[in-house]
């Protein structure tokens, strides 16, 4: 070695000194030839202080700050390993067969669960994360040890993962999976692909044929089938039906008829000379019949029942 | 042996002429954000030109990609450490907790002593904390862990080694 560093036989000769002296009760014999043998070299001294000056660093950390943050960092590692294993062959493969791939996958099926027109459904995963369903919608959860899966089948699902669980959770749809370590999201399938929302922790997104993107708390991206997505506002709270209620901001009517038809058995039609009317407020859900009601007291339009399954908006 | 067996510089420029854009896309598409890809793209060429091998040439990308996968991997790490180390900071009562700059000192000792820790099976990383930490000699750490004292020697030697090389050699 040109710079003088010592070699590795004098490294690995100081490693054994410095433990036989310092975690063992040495002789005084010992100490002699540890004596001895710092002389023998002109490279020994140098090794014995570097190999010495680390273990000194090491031996002044405070000891409980040091085991708690160590404990808590390999746990959180775990973690993050899995995630980013999820990540890297959700890039490479993005094929929705993988969970059958996985060595230890055999994923056992949990629960299968779906909702029918007009009704909503909570949850609870074995993992403890809490998952509604809304109107028409199903699911598919699964669970193995490496990871939590849910895939949409259709509809609508709010996921609000349990943080205490480290393994990662994949989610499928059918505009490709998405991967979060935590988080709490929305996902609704319409017309154009998917719509995906983010309130808390983050979430990656694999469009089919795009490549991933991080989504932050707050963002609402609408994510087409091809992959191409775009941040987009909404007129009201994608949230809103968790809670129950229809909670809406300067809608344009025919918006808010196909939105509440969402939640009603047969046929709802709007009028195109009443479609760019504005609608703002927040209704509850567990009565579209009073909603539309409302309607007709609220803006210039009639409420026609043909049958009970066949409702028609028009101007009034 | 060679004495000096890194990459010349002007071979790194060449790999980074040929490779550069590539590794960013390639890091983009893990990483999902493109200055963070370029951030790592950079930190893995700065890592070859201390890379102490001439293999890079033959298989370039393989050996790229190798290098920013293990810079990915470090960096989720530290960062769960970093994390870690506040929430136990916080844990902490007002009376033990270090000044600014202690806190930094220690921060980054825990970061090496991490990254060495990952490297070592779980005996010796058992044995090692027990004594650098705890402060137990061999005899005790040998009945707590029942193994002999010389596997505990071995271990702690073992870790040492890592340590050293973490130190003095990688960087």
């Amino acid at each position: 070695m040109s710079d003088g560093a010592p070699a590795q036989a004098q490294v690995d000769q100081a490693i054994d000194w410095l433990v036989k002296l310092r975690f063992d009760s040495p002789s005084p014999r010992t100490e002699q030839q540890f004596q001895h043998w710092l002389a023998s070299h002109p490279h020994n001294p140098l090794a014995w202080q570097r190999v010495s000056h680390l273990s000194d660093e090491l031996a002044g950390l405070p000891k409980d700050l040091s085991r708690r943050t160590l404990d808590t960092s390999q746990r959180q590692r775990i973690s993050r390993r899995d995630h980013l294993k999820l990540l890297g062959l959700l890039a490479v493969g993005g094929s929705l067969g993988w969970a059958a791939r996985e060595p230890l996958g055999l994923p056992q099926l949990l629960a299968d669960s779906s909702t029918a027109t007009g009704e909503r459904r909570q949850l609870q995963g074995s993992d403890g994360s809490r998952i509604q369903l809304n109107t028409a919608s199903a699911i598919d959860l699964r669970y193995s040890a490496e990871q939590r899966q849910l895939e949409l089948l259709r509809g609508e699902v709010s996921l609000d993962s349990n943080p205490n669980d480290i393994r990662p959770f994949r989610i499928d749809t059918r505009v490709g999976p998405l991967a979060t370590l935590d988080g709490q999201l929305l996902l609704r399938e319409n017309d154009q692909g998917l719509l995906l929302a983010v309130r808390r922790g983050e979430v990656t997104l694999f469009p089919t044929s795009a490549a991933p993107r991080r989504v932050q708390p707050g963002e609402t991206l609408q994510v087409w089938a091809n992959g191409s997505f775009q941040a987009v506002t909404l007129h009201g709270d994608p949230w809103g039906w968790t809670d129950g209620v229809l909670s809406v901001q300067q809608m344009p009517l025919a918006e808010f008829v196909a939105e509440l038809a969402r939640y009603r058995p047969g046929l709802l039609r709007c009028a195109p000379e009443v479609a760019d009317l504005k609608v703002s407020g927040t209704y509850q859900l567990a009565d579209t019949g009073q909603i539309l009601q409302l309607l007709s007291r609220s803006l210039p339009v009639r409420v026609e029942y043909r049958t009970r399954y066949w409702v028609s908006i028009g101007a009034a | 042996m060679q004495i000096n067996d890194t990459l010349k510089p002007t071979e790194v420029a060449l790999l980074y002429q040929a490779h550069h854009t590539w590794l960013r896309g390639w890091l983009r598409s893990r990483v999902g954000c493109s200055e963070h890809a370029a951030d790592l793209a950079q930190d893995t060429f700065v890592r070859l030109l201390r890379a102490r091998q001439a293999s890079p040439l033959k298989e370039p990308r393989a050996y790229l990609s190798s290098i920013a996968r293990g810079l990915m991997i470090d960096q989720f790490r530290r960062r769960a450490l970093e994390r870690a180390y506040q929430e136990s900071l916080a844990h902490l009562p007002e009376a033990e907790v270090p000044s600014e700059e202690h806190r930094l000192v220690i921060l980054d000792t825990l970061g090496r002593l991490d990254r060495a820790l990952h490297q070592l099976k779980p005996r010796a990383r058992q044995a090692f904390l027990l004594a650098q930490l705890d402060g137990l000699s061999i005899v005790q750490i040998a009945q707590r862990l029942e193994v002999s004292r010389v596997t505990v020697e071995r271990d702690l030697a073992k870790a040492l080694g890592v340590c050293y090389r973490l130190r003095y050699a990688d960087e």
